[in-house]
């Protein structure tokens, strides 16, 4: 095999595997958040984490595989580490990105589900008797 | 609490308006605008007349609860999804004092503002 297809094995193993981990522990942590947010509703929790994590797996290979081509062909093993190094280092902004907008997701619906269950800011000023109508 | 009555000056153009985008906004709680001056006010909510309806406006939940001046101006932010976060910043103690202010100043010259912002005067029409 050339040096550029053990490039490519090396790139996809450590890719695949970050995006592996990073999932892992954004569905592990991110269902205890979900559960909360919707009042101990762990169907709906885990269904919404799932989703979540559909997105994540398909937006993160998406991109690896799409940026696996390398015009640069390296020759020796240093050209090897230097393109594998940008490779994967690319890979991982792509994955923290996309971790921390998933963390933003989480935050937003955490936030609107408190604003749904918040009391009245302020107390009545009196009471009036209602009719029926 | 899962409605709220807002008894509003009918004849004033501002009020109108305000109610017109109130209603237009998603909210959390039912939004049902009565002007004051309707019959039907008096006929829900006996005993109103006491609160002053005409002076402030009055902000009323299904449970009876009653909001006046920059209260119930807070509580119709409350109301509307988008507003909720709002409601509650303006209704800290250190924002409340401004608020209520500005709502005096827009209730005691609402039919002013209204003359200067050419607001036509809606019609008194409680079906509207």
């Amino acid at each position: 095999m050339t040096p550029i297809v053990w490039t490519y094995f090396t790139y996809l193993l450590i890719s695949v595997s970050l995006t592996v981990w990073v999932a892992k522990t954004l569905y592990k942590n991110g269902r205890i958040f979900l559960v909360d947010t919707f009042r101990g509703n762990e169907p709906l929790a885990d269904s919404i984490n799932h989703l979540l994590v559909v997105g994540f797996y398909l937006i993160n290979i998406g991109y690896v595989s799409l940026a696996l081509r390398e015009v640069q062909m390296p020759v020796d093993l240093q050209g090897v580490l230097e393109t594998l190094s940008r490779k994967v280092g690319v890979v991982l902004l792509v994955l923290g990105g996309m971790h921390f907008f998933n963390l933003l997701v989480f935050s937003k619906m955490r936030k609107r589900v408190l604003l749904h269950r918040l009391p009245p800011p302020l107390p009545p000023q009196t009471q009036v008797p209602v009719a029926a109508g | 609490m899962k409605r709220l009555f807002v008894l509003f000056d009918g004849e004033c153009a501002l009020c109108g308006r305000c109610r017109e985008w109130l209603a237009r906004q998603p909210a959390f709680l039912e939004l049902e605008f009565i002007p004051f001056q309707s019959p039907e006010v008096r006929a829900r909510f006996p005993g109103i007349e006491a609160l002053h309806p005409e002076e402030q406006l009055l902000v009323v939940s299904d449970e009876g609860a009653v909001y006046r001046g920059p209260q119930a101006w807070i509580m119709c932010l409350y109301a509307l999804r988008e507003y909720r976060a709002w409601s509650q910043r303006l209704a800290h103690p250190a924002l409340l004092p401004w608020a209520r202010r500005v709502c005096e100043l827009l209730s005691e010259n609402r039919l002013q503002v209204s003359r200067w912002m050419k607001l036509e005067a809606l019609r008194l029409d409680p079906t509207r």
